[in-house]
């Protein structure tokens, strides 16, 4: 590559998002086979029996999911312990939104994803973009919160028949209604944060940025234009 | 109910109980229940004085092994479950997660969260001492033999000649609002009768199965359509649009009116 790269992402970065990429992965797969309720079949109706059969029985399946769980959970905390720049860094440029630029963007992002450009005109330039693009942004926020929620409410499964008395029954049982209603909510962001990275053409220096660490300027310069030119200026008043 | 599979089943002549409350003992003691807990017990009619002997029937029970379980329908992760080969409503504690779902769920109050375990607990027909070849420790006890236990859906079993024998006298005592279809069935009169109560679905089960399931469904089902919509947009329009695609190679990046 002649061009010149830009850092995008920490060795750390790449990793805990594999890692947690992985860990997803292994958790939707038992995750989706501990329901088994002829009301909640998020799959279908042979999966759970399916997956229990492979781990030798419901009770392997839970004890897999769990430590899983915890596996996953404790490597998040490790890499906010390990990076903790990197991560404030990340929430701060996930979490700030500037409505005037951020909204109409994801508006025509949208409208250009899914029909194309013509229904906006002359008005399909999309508005400059930061670190993140809005679209980023919105399943980088579903995602802490969802991650968030995710781990509280595990961890109250997960103490229902340790520590919990008869008299938390109802908060674990919330927890139960709230661990999936996350998941399926940033399941539902995931499809498309997979599409847009992995299989759109356009963000494939995006994607293999998180090989690498680099992407090339002139991708910066067209896709996050707001922070190639924070670090070009910051760069050209260090050195 | 089909004719082949088992149906373990109690039948009671619930007349014939003296209230001596030995099936209670053995049960707690069969089956460690911890104190205060109890997988079954011996219910009994508001007296009657105005005999000339005062009048009172003592009903034995315990959870009833339902053909309709609303216990099952309550559990999450399908650790309380009817099983096919037997009949029986089971609970496969390695799975239970206590949440306790299934317990207002049961109109008969039968099941409780084990105190030691935090896990859902009930009868279960003595799984263990029927893997021995044992009778369930209540019916063994019962000084009377007021419980019966058997297969029922075996026309050969004691408990199938009891139900022939008393055909027009069986009685369920169900809660008219859920009838559960229980595998508990007393002959003749039996007392009392009206204290099942309505199944309870705890609230935030109710949420899952009726608001947050079809909502995850749909919105991951739109999130899917979307995908799909982008993808076939991309097939056809080829990543060399320049509508939305900008320069590859990024030597220089103008614009070209999509993408910025
Ligand atoms: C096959 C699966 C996945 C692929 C191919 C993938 C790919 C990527 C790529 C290429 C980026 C970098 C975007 C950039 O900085 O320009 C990224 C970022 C990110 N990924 Fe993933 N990812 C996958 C799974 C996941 C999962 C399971 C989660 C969490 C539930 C996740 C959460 C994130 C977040 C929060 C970001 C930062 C914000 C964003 O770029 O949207 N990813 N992913
Ligand atoms: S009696 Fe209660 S606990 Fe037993 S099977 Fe019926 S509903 Fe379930
Ligand atoms: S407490 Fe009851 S509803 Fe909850 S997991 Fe255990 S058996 Fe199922
Ligand atoms: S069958 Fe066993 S567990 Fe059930 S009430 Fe009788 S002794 Fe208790």
């Amino acid at each position: 590559m002649s061009q010149k790269q830009l850092k995008r992402h920490d060795r750390s970065d790449i990793f805990i998002h594999w890692f947690n990429a992985v860990c997803w992965l292994l958790l939707l797969i038992t995750g989706l086979a501990l329901f088994s309720n002829p009301e909640i079949d998020p799959v279908g109706s042979g999966y759970p029996a399916f997956v229990r059969s492979l781990v030798g029985g419901g009770g392997n399946l839970l004890l897999i999911h769990v430590t899983l769980g915890f596996i996953w959970a404790g490597g998040l905390l490790l890499y906010i312990m390990i990076n903790l720049k990197g991560a404030l860094f990340f929430l701060k440029e996930v979490f700030v939104v500037s409505p005037a630029r951020d909204i109409p963007w994801i508006i025509k992002k949208m409208v250009i994803m899914t029909v194309g450009p013509k229904p906006l005109g002359d008005n399909a330039k999309l508005p400059d973009q930061g670190y993140y693009n809005m679209g980023q942004k919105a399943f980088a926020q579903a995602s802490v919160v969802g991650c968030i929620v995710i781990v509280v409410t595990g961890i109250i499964m997960f103490l229902s028949d340790r520590t919990l008395g008869a008299e938390a029954t109802a908060l674990v049982s919330w927890s139960v209604t709230l661990h999936y209603l996350a998941v399926g909510l940033v399941f539902a962001g995931l499809l498309v944060h997979i599409y847009m990275a992995a299989i759109s053409p356009e963000e494939r220096p995006g994607f293999l940025s998180m090989f690498t660490g680099h992407v090339p300027e002139g991708y910066a310069k067209h896709h996050h234009k707001i922070w190639y030119d924070k670090v070009k200026s910051d760069s050209g008043s260090e050195s | 109910m089909s004719t082949k599979q088992a149906q373990l089943a109690m039948v009671i002549d619930s007349s014939m109980c003296i209230d001596c409350k030995g099936c209670m003992a053995s049960c707690k003691i069969a089956n460690d229940s911890p104190e205060g807990q109890w997988r079954n017990w011996v219910k009994h009619s508001v007296p009657d004085f105005t005999a000339r002997f005062p009048k009172i029937h003592f009903q034995p029970g315990g959870c009833m092994h339902c053909d309709n379980p609303t216990c099952v329908q309550a559990c999450p992760t399908g650790a309380t479950y009817k099983d096919k080969k037997d009949g029986t409503v089971h609970i496969d504690s390695s799975l239970c997660i206590g949440c306790g779902n299934c317990i207002p769920a049961c109109p008969y109050d039968a099941r409780f969260r084990n105190i030691l375990t935090k896990k859902a607990d009930k009868c279960n027909f003595c799984a263990e001492r029927r893997e021995q070849g044992l009778m369930p420790a209540c019916v063994d006890t019962c000084p009377t033999k007021a419980r019966v236990f058997g297969d029922i859906n075996d026309p050969e079993s004691e408990a199938s000649r009891l139900l022939a024998k008393n055909a027009d006298r069986l009685v369920r005592v169900v809660n008219a609002k859920t009838d559960t279809k229980p595998n508990m069935i007393y002959l003749g009169e039996t007392a009392p009768l009206n204290w099942p109560v309505e199944a309870k679905m705890p609230t935030a089960m109710v949420a899952l199965t009726s608001v947050v399931n079809p909502l995850v469904r749909t919105v991951v089902g739109l999130s899917g359509i979307g995908v799909a919509v982008m993808l076939v947009r991309q097939l056809i329009a080829g990543s060399g649009s320049e509508d939305d695609v900008h320069d590859e190679s990024g030597t220089d990046s103008q614009n070209k009116g999509g993408d910025a």
